[in-house]
């Protein structure tokens, strides 16, 4: 049991508040991921769980004790560090033991524990070696190891695939959720890559100016961004926004692009008549011929390719920058002029002064079990 | 294409003495025509920043010809080869501010400010640093930094840009786009480039052309397509392409009207005869080992395909990236829809031979792609 | 880029070989000097060529200087004796209070923190005549002057802020990651202190108990006025070769190869230690 618990914690630098009345409660078992940008308070936050900074207010609560008080030695977490923070004057091996040595654990237990761990994640090669004989990649391996040795019901990782290359990041996403499940310990884990949040988060708490502005699962925060910012943060190439001022008509509610009358299918009779934000995902977004309804004519900029797929750069008539992504083989355009179309269910609008979200458009509230 | 923009013959790098100082390009031979964007790629000590600098004037060459636009530059001082730079750490100069840096090269050649204050203002604002003009270098963050020390390149009338990892530091959100404005950009001026990355998926998004490097050689030099579907080794097959392509060893096993690729743990892959041209069979049934890739997306989920388990599943919003325990490893597949499927779920996954890739198991060069020999 | 022309090198040789004279030109010509007698020394001109003598050493180890008007005891062994004794304690001293001052400076910044800190290294910025009258009232009212521990107390002026200062920017470059990775696997703040912060440190530590060492070593005017013969190190012994009739070279440069002896010897072999603490940026990951 480790279910962990923030109370209105408030976290102060100086004049500066870092951390601002934040609650949080994550389940048994749960992972979940802090997302934001840098400074948004994140490593704060782990930081107060792992016991190694105090808060100035506000209690913190793991499987259900109350720790505020408590040193960092006697809560029984694990932590992995963005630079790794491995001890640089012992070897691989002796730095994945140091949690088990605290233990006071037989000689014969910890060499069992630290090679059973270092072979899950295949460093029981270079055990011997000093860090600075590891390549990058080993390095985070050795401290994720060093996290994971004791068992720790309680795992903070703090954005451990930031310092390697993007396949060794690539790989470890893969690789993490089976770790972390077979741990079956409760997981919060810091990143700044809204791929690695939705790869590895059950929910995703996105944070910023220390507080936190959306807290759901992937496909909430994805589909249902509280706000612009948050559905900027999410997805590459970025989310389309394109000022409108949705009116209505006998088919519905629409919005002008390129001169063209786009209806829409959602909730957003508020947003009649008001000055709004539409935001259109990129893959949302399909070249058609010119008959298909709702279809707007564009010119075709620039044709970039992004791993599997295809990115457009085209401009509206009144000369609007719109991105259209497509799955490599599906039908497309390189130049000249092109229509393209809106998967009018997943188009997404926003409030133009205070950004945030219009509409109930609600999605199910599922915990996926394919991120667990 | 018309008439070349650059052209190297035989160079060689050597720091240190000749023939005995470190090598960092081995015999390099390139041409690249006027109006091309052609992306040197590579990981570090590869020895693509070795060319560019070379090209630029920075770097000696041990031997060897450059020429740009047909003259002889290699012996040229940087500032007589007619070539604009990005720089990877900026170099923006520190004293002037972003609008006297993008400026400074069109002042230096007696442009009449009108003329200037027009070009800034449009390159600002490709590169959305119009509210930044005023400021100075040291204070503005990394990314604007980069875009404009891009600006002060784009800006400038050169027989060729050189653009050194050009977009390593922008900000996310503002990438995928202003890739597109740059190539347009570009493309629309008729200007040659050569970027320097070593990043796969820039190469991919800006590059006509991608020259893919490795231990100051040369490995290949194709289109993004090209090079994706018909690699010439395994280098250049694992190196282009995220997620990264799929490989296994695997022994070439032959059946009656069959071709099997033989896996580890028991697993087979069965291919009729037909599946792949005569000289491809003839190659493949000489040899006892090969490696096969797989790209990612190419891996599909089929009732009658080989059994492997699901180890990850992740929706990224527009992709879904599987994991799956398969034949002693990990196979990746890339599915362009959202795909529900619980850890440990049993999934069976077939590989058309179309899209089958075949290296030599010794040197890792190409055999054959699909039903075409490489 | 290429590889340098012969006359570059000639060039960068002869400009070594000058810089080496210039500097080594004094401790050489000391050294000569502690083999010569008087009347050699202060011959005009001086001669590279002469008969080496042992006297002037045999004088300081026996004790008994003859000079032109006798001879003198002198005590330059228990000198030399003195300033060991005075030094290596003193640093010592200084090290056990210091370097875990150092470490609370680095990591705990607590109110006036910054202050007290400021305040240690003023004491070196201050000029010791300063306090040298007060301290010598001070002293023999607690029956402190003239002790070995007094002196020691007054060695840790000298000591303590050198080696608070630059021990706490060793421990300042430890990236506190490093000792939270290590509490947080279920250390205490104490053996964290003392297996990760504490070797870590090391080389700096080292660094700082060499210069400290140094320091004390050359220290003359707080021996000066608050020892007295017994208890004076080679610094203020030393004068002892200015007699009445006239200065004693050769005996004065013995002294002085003898005294440098100690500091050098620990210097040359603490130089690789210094030399691997200064390069371990593994430190930083």
């Amino acid at each position: 049991m480790a279910s962990l618990e923030l109370k209105n914690v408030v976290k102060r630098y100086k004049s500066q508040t870092v951390l601002d009345d934040l609650s949080l409660t994550v389940a048994d078992g749960e992972t979940l991921v802090l997302f934001g940008p840098s400074g948004a308070g994140k490593t704060v936050l782990l930081r107060l769980v792992a016991g190694v900074i105090d808060p100035d207010e506000g209690k913190i609560l793991i499987g259900g004790e109350d720790m505020t008080d408590v040193d960092a030695e006697f809560r029984g977490v694990g932590m992995a560090f963005q630079n790794f923070a491995l001890f640089p004057h012992m070897t691989a091996f002796d730095n994945i033991a140091s949690p088990l040595e605290a233990r006071h654990s037989s000689k014969g237990v910890i060499k069992a524990g630290v090679e059973s761990v270092a072979k899950l994640l295949k460093i029981d090669h270079v055990l011997s070696h000093k860090p600075r004989a590891l390549s990058n990649g080993q390095k985070q391996r050795t401290a994720l190891a060093r996290a994971l040795v004791g068992s720790p019901p309680l795992l903070l990782l703090d954005d451990p695939l930031r310092n390697v290359d993007a396949k060794l990041r690539f790989e470890m996403r893969l690789e993490l959720p089976r770790l972390l499940h077979d741990r079956g310990a409760t997981v919060i884990y810091v990143t700044q890559d809204y791929k690695e949040a939705m790869a590895l988060g059950n929910r995703i708490a996105v944070m910023s100016q220390g507080v936190i502005r959306q807290l759901g699962t992937p496909e909430q925060i994805y589909r249902e961004p509280a706000n612009i910012e948050i559905a900027r943060l999410f997805g590459d190439p970025t989310i389309n926004l394109l000022d409108v001022k949705p009116a209505r008509d006998a088919k519905g509610i629409y919005v002008g692009l390129s001169n063209v009358q786009v209806h829409l299918a959602g909730a957003f009779e508020a947003a009649v008549g008001r000055d709004c934000v539409i935001g259109l995902r990129p893959e949302a977004l399909s070249f058609v011929n010119e008959a298909t309804p709702g279809a707007f004519p564009v010119t075709v900029e620039a044709e970039t390719p992004l791993n599997e797929k295809i990115v457009t750069l085209v401009r509206t008539v009144r000369g609007r920058e719109i991105l259209v992504s497509r799955p490599a083989g599906a039908p497309g355009q390189a130049e000249g002029k092109a229509h393209i179309a809106v998967d009018s269910k997943s188009a997404l609008l926003f409030d133009h002064a205070s950004g945030e979200r219009i509409g109930a458009n609600k999605v199910v509230n599922l915990r996926s079990g394919e991120a667990a | 294409m018309s008439a070349s923009a650059i052209t190297i013959s035989g160079v060689d790098k050597f720091y240190g003495p000749i023939d005995r100082g470190v090598h960092a390009v081995k015999n390099l031979t390139m041409e690249i025509a006027k109006g091309e964007i052609v992306a040197l790629l590579g990981s570090s000590g590869c020895g693509k920043t070795s060319t560019l600098r070379m090209i630029a004037g920075f770097e000696e060459v041990s031997r060897g010809a450059i020429s740009v636009g047909g003259r002889k530059v290699h012996t040229l001082a940087p500032v007589k080869r007619n070539v604009a730079m990005a720089f990877e750490g900026y170099s923006l100069y520190p004293p002037l501010t972003v609008r006297e840096n993008m400026a400074f090269a069109l002042k230096a050649a007696r442009l009449p400010k009108s003329e200037v204050d027009a070009k800034v203002a449009s390159i600002a604002k490709l590169l959305e640093i119009e509210d930044i003009l005023e400021r100075y270098p040291s204070s503005i963050s990394g990314g604007q930094q980069q875009r404009a020390s891009l600006g002060r390149a784009l800006i400038r009338n050169a027989d060729l840009h050189l653009l050194d990892e050009p977009m390593g530091q922008l900000e996310p959100q503002l990438r995928a786009v202003l890739r597109g404005r740059i190539k347009h950009f570009i493309k629309e001026r008729g200007l040659t480039a050569i970027l320097v990355t070593h990043d796969q998926t820039e190469a991919n998004a800006l590059a006509d052309r991608i020259a893919v490097m490795e231990g100051g050689v040369l490995q290949q030099f194709d289109t993004p397509d090209m090079i994706k579907r018909r690699p010439a080794n395994l280098f250049t097959g694992t190196f282009v392409g995220e997620p990264p392509m799929n490989v296994f060893e695997a022994y070439v096993g032959n059946t009656v009207g069959k071709i099997s690729l033989k896996l580890p743990d028991g697993l087979s892959l069965d291919y009729d005869k037909d599946a792949f041209s005569a000289p491809v069979r003839d190659q493949l049934l000489n040899r006892e080992r090969v490696v096969i890739g797989v790209r990612p997306y190419a891996v599909r989920r089929s009732k009658d395909g080989v059994p492997a388990t699901v180890s990850a599943n992740q929706w990224l919003g527009d992709q879904t990236h599987i994991a799956a325990d398969f034949a002693g490893g990990s196979l990746v597949l890339v599915e362009h829809d959202r795909t529900r499927l619980e850890l440990g779920a049993p999934i069976n996954v077939s590989i058309d031979p179309k899209n089958l890739h075949v290296f030599d198991q010794a040197s890792g060069n190409a055999i054959s792609h699909g039903m075409e020999l490489a | 880029m290429e590889h340098t022309s012969l006359l570059e090198r000639v060039l960068r040789g002869i400009a070594l070989t000058l810089v080496v004279i210039f500097f080594m030109f004094p401790i050489v010509w000391i050294f000569m000097m502690s083999f010569q007698t008087n009347e050699t020394i202060l011959r005009i001109p001086p001669q590279l060529v002469f008969e080496p003598t042992l006297a002037n050493y045999t004088a300081l180890i026996t004790g008994k200087l003859e000079t032109a008007s006798g001879t003198l005891d002198i005590a330059f062994m228990r000198n030399l004796w003195n300033s060991v004794f005075l030094s290596v304690t003193s640093v010592a001293v200084a090290l056990l209070l210091g370097v875990p001052a150092a470490y609370a400076f680095a990591r705990h910044k607590f109110r006036g923190s910054e202050d007290i800190a400021f305040t240690l290294l003023s004491f070196r910025f201050a000029p010791a005549l300063l306090v040298l009258l007060p301290l010598t009232l001070y002293f023999q009212k607690l029956g402190l002057a003239n002790t070995y521990f007094g002196l020691i107390w007054v060695y840790q002026l000298i000591c303590l802020p050198l080696i608070l200062w630059i021990v706490r920017g060793y421990f300042e470059d430890i990236p506190a990651d490093i000792e939270y990775a290590y509490r947080i696997g279920g250390h205490s703040w104490f053996a964290t202190f003392r297996k990760i912060a504490l070797p870590l440190a090391g080389p700096g530590i080292a660094a700082a108990g060499l210069l400290a060492f140094i320091f004390a070593w050359n220290n003359f005017v707080f021996a000066l006025v608050l020892a007295s013969a017994d208890k004076q190190p080679v610094t203020v012994g030393a004068l002892a070769f200015i007699t009445s009739s006239g200065i004693q070279y050769g005996q004065i440069s013995a002294a002085i190869v003898l005294s440098i002896t100690p500091t050098l010897a620990l210097a040359l072999y603490a130089q690789r230690y210094l030399v691997e603490g200064l390069s371990l940026g593994a430190v930083k990951g």
